[in-house]
């Protein structure tokens, strides 16, 4: 039965793809590291923030190559054989992403930007290397987390201002994701989490308004006419 | 019954929140460049959802059919003379699997990679290679291996479409350890109907393949899975040679009764609970 040497071989081949694999997630890992050090500064110091982005763009730059060799290590049409190696680590990055658009821009970062940014497919074509949407949405929870401690700092940092459109924006993404059926899965899991981050947030603007430190903006009377 | 319940219920939930989704915003669902998106996602999801759902419902036909195939190869008995007969049954039934039930699987990866979808189909693939192999044994061939099976997956419908399906080493490789588990039940079969030439040569490749399994390196991913059936064809092993070993001492009529005795508590723990 010469069919076991024939697994074995098989079973070598995969592990030294996986080494290879391991190798670069690894390095990717320690650059998406660097750039959520960096992002910290938002927590810290508002006028830092748009250095902080220019120099968390430079590092997704960085990733882009590194997600260009990760595609050539993967066979052909078997993306999720191996996705387990990075699943985790675009999520982070993603989070990032959508972290730098956010202040940057004030809007959510689409899927295909993303992908786009860090130089991968976007739709997937038969397994090859794409932004998987699971991975996608776990990326923008993990930021929408990021936010609600941002919100918290923002008072600290006394710009009272920018709360109301934070919980703007947190609000009409819990809403897309209400737009979602969710099986029960890891995604269902982080979701569920959501709305603890909504709340915090919610809270911070109840605390500012009761005290009228938020002035009545236009946004607030046409939240409550609305409702 | 209590599970379709549950999804009766989900289904509710999901209704409702729809309906509330529409009766807030309507000027949300239009305007909003974030609602816009998620209806997209959503798609996408959905249809995700839906092909893992109508794989298992496919992989599951495939697990029944297989097993009731094993069902019957165990009905194959000396005093009776029916292998033949029986044989013949099993490698048509066997064929249906391959040309239609497979083909329905074929057509749902179809640009798909079948890695993602994996745990949907797993159950049903090393069913269907457990039945397979074991008729391959009883027929005295030698067993076949992924490639050589896969070849029977490649189809071209009426319409030219041709499909093909990929089946993955790692899964075969647990097919055929569950194979293991039939082997012992022919030959505690075979050693009720007297049949005890069989008993030694069963016993004889269930040692040689599980001496085979060992020499494998670790298997990634499945890897619990992979130990555990391990742990199973040792169990299988040791039963067999148990049977023999008695045969061996006290003759075939004795056997039939005292085989038991030490060998019965190995495998309870790790049955598959089938039968």
């Amino acid at each position: 039965m010469d069919m076991f040497q024939k697994f074995n071989s098989y079973l070598e081949e995969e592990y030294e793809i996986r080494e290879k694999i391991r190798e670069i997630v690894r390095q990717i890992d320690s650059e998406s590291k660097e750039a959520a050090a960096t992002l910290q500064i938002i927590h810290i110091s508002l006028s830092d923030v748009g250095k902080a982005c220019t120099d968390a763009r430079t590092i997704f730059d960085k990733c882009r190559i590194l997600y260009n060799d990760l595609a050539q290590c993967i066979p052909s049409g078997q993306y999720y054989r191996f996705s387990d190696h990075w699943n985790w680590s675009i999520q982070r990055l993603i989070s990032l992403i959508a972290l730098v658009v956010y202040l940057e821009a004030g809007f959510l970062v689409t899927r295909d930007t993303c992908a786009d940014i860090l130089g991968i497919k976007n739709q997937q074509t038969v397994g090859e290397l794409h932004l998987d949407l699971e991975t996608y949405l776990l990326g923008l929870l993990l930021m929408v987390n990021e936010l609600s401690r941002f919100a918290i700092n923002v008072v600290t940092l006394g710009d009272y201002s920018r709360v109301l459109s934070l919980q703007r924006f947190v609000s009409d993404l819990n809403s897309g994701f209400r737009l979602l059926n969710l099986k029960n899965d890891g995604l269902r899991k982080r979701y569920d989490t959501l709305k603890y981050d909504v709340k915090k947030i919610e809270e911070i603007v109840y605390d500012l308004s009761i005290r009228g430190l938020l002035k009545p903006t236009e946004e607030i009377t046409e939240a409550f006419t609305g409702a | 019954m209590s599970f379709r319940k549950q999804k009766n219920l989900r289904q509710n939930n999901r209704d409702r929140d729809s309906n509330k989704q529409n009766q807030k915003g309507e000027e949300l669902d239009t305007n909003n460049p974030i609602i816009k998106q998620f209806q997209i996602y959503s798609v996408e999801l959905d249809d995700k959802h839906d092909r893992h759902e109508r794989l298992v419902k496919a992989s599951r036909d495939v697990t029944i059919e297989s097993k009731r195939i094993i069902f019957l190869l165990h009905n194959i008995d000396a005093r009776k003379n029916n292998k033949t007969a029986v044989l013949e049954e099993a490698k048509q039934r066997i064929e249906k699997l391959c040309t239609q039930n497979f083909l329905v699987i074929a057509r749902e990866l179809q640009g798909y990679d079948i890695y993602q979808y994996i745990r949907a189909i797993s159950a049903g693939i090393q069913e269907f290679i457990e039945a397979f192999t074991f008729c391959e044994y009883l027929q005295d061939k030698e067993l076949s291996d992924w490639n050589q099976i896969e070849k029977r997956f490649k189809y071209k419908t009426e319409d030219n479409n041709e499909y093909k399906f990929d089946l993955i080493p790692c899964e075969f490789m647990l097919g055929l350890a569950d194979l293991t588990g039939e082997i012992m039940r022919h030959c505690i079969n075979s050693l009720g109907s007297g049949d005890t030439d069989n008993c030694f040569k069963t016993c004889k490749f269930l040692q040689n393949i599980y001496s085979k399994y060992l020499t494998l390196d670790s298997v990634p991913n499945r890897g619990r899975d992979f130990s555990q059936k391990m742990s199973t064809m040792r169990a299988s092993t040791l039963k067999c040679e148990h049977v023999c070993y008695n045969l061996m001492v006290r003759g075939t009529e004795g056997s039939k009764l005292v085989s038991f005795d030490g060998a019965t508590g190995v495998d309870a723990d790790n049955d598959e609970g089938f039968f």
